[in-house]
């Protein structure tokens, strides 16, 4: 039988030898530190991304009073959690949180480029910058949520918010039914960009 | 505005022909080697070696080259290999590394480090 596809064997293992070669030789001359990389990935690991999103999002589930100054002065809320430093400021200094539920679902477009809330929600999605996401997201909100597996129903209300260079929004999720028991780690866990773009909804957790 | 040069390494991108794979708001690596590569082209693009737009044209070109070959005997489809192929590319044209250095890094193999160390160790005479 002839396979399908025809894989040379060793390409990972090549591919990867090169780049030992690369980063070694890179080092031994001292063009870079043996931490640079490490140290640039880090930035995408553990300074900016979703997980920092999460954080807030459980926050605001497990305390009302945090929640309603997030929605009010969302840098400022922010900045009272211990995250790291950039959330409240610089790229983060714009950002403004939205919350779903009392009769209202949110969803955030772009139509602009780099207005992505990166601190919190990490590196956008692929389809998030398609043209015909953002156009459709305007006109027919409900349908394009509908096809993320969203069905919000009528009597509730669909807030689009057009993300720019001035204001860069976030969602604040519903909390999931059954999660009385969760810490706010366990909450914070439950939390995906999805839902803090407003294409998705928190998941409950599953019934151990 | 980035304030960050790994944010606007990352951004620029975003949406485009050279648009790195990710998961979840996060860069997606499925090897070690590519977190490394990725590292390693945004590690010297930030102190300067090359521009990180002249990175992203040889990227850009690495693509296209792979998508305008012919059906028939194509590599696979994989993002990292070329970008592995532009960051060589890259830092030979930009003389971060020179032409016999570079040679060096195209032909390292499989297990080169363990030859190396096997070749000190006194069993590595025994055959």
């Amino acid at each position: 039988m002839t396979p399908l596809f025809q894989y040379e064997d060793d390409r990972e293992a090549s591919s990867a030898a090169k780049v030992r070669a690369l980063e070694a030789l890179l080092i031994e001359k001292g063009v870079i530190g043996s931490d640079s990389v490490d140290a640039v990935l880090q930035h995408f690991e553990t300074v900016a991304g979703p997980f920092n999103g999460a954080k807030i999002v459980a926050r605001a589930w497990v305390d009302p009073a945090f929640k309603q100054r997030l929605v009010e002065d969302t840098p400022k809320a922010i900045a009272e959690l211990d995250l790291p430093a950039g959330m409240a400021g610089a790229e983060g200094e714009h950002m403004a949180a939205v919350a779903n539920g009392d009769g209202v679902h949110n969803l955030i477009i772009c139509t602009l480029c780099s207005c992505y809330p990166w601190p919190v929600l990490g590196l956008p999605p692929y389809w998030y910058k398609d043209p015909v996401f953002r156009a459709r997201g305007v006109r027919e909100p409900r349908a394009v949520l509908r096809e993320f597996g969203v069905d919000v129903p009528t009597e509730t209300e669909v807030k689009v918010w057009d993300s720019s260079a001035q204001i860069r929004w976030f969602v604040v999720p519903e909390r999931p039914a059954n999660t009385e028991h969760l810490s706010e780690q366990e909450l914070a866990a439950l939390v995906t960009p999805e839902s803090m773009m407003g294409v998705a909804l928190v998941a409950c957790p599953a019934a151990t | 505005m980035f304030t960050r040069f790994e944010e606007y390494a990352a951004a620029s991108m975003l949406g485009a022909d050279d648009s790195p794979p990710r998961l979840d708001g996060k860069l997606f690596f499925s090897n070690r080697w590519e977190r490394d590569v990725f590292g390693l082209a945004l590690s010297l693009s930030k102190a300067g070696y090359f521009e990180w737009e002249d990175f992203r044209q040889s990227l850009i070109t690495a693509i296209a080259h792979w998508e305008s070959a012919p059906c028939e005997g194509q590599p696979r489809w994989d993002y990292y290999e070329r970008f592995l192929e532009a960051l060589l590319d890259v830092v030979g044209s930009s003389g971060v590394l020179s032409r016999d250095e570079l040679a060096q890094v195209v032909v390292a193999r499989r297990g080169a480090t363990t030859t190396r160390t096997a070749a000190k160790s006194p069993h590595s005479n025994s055959h």
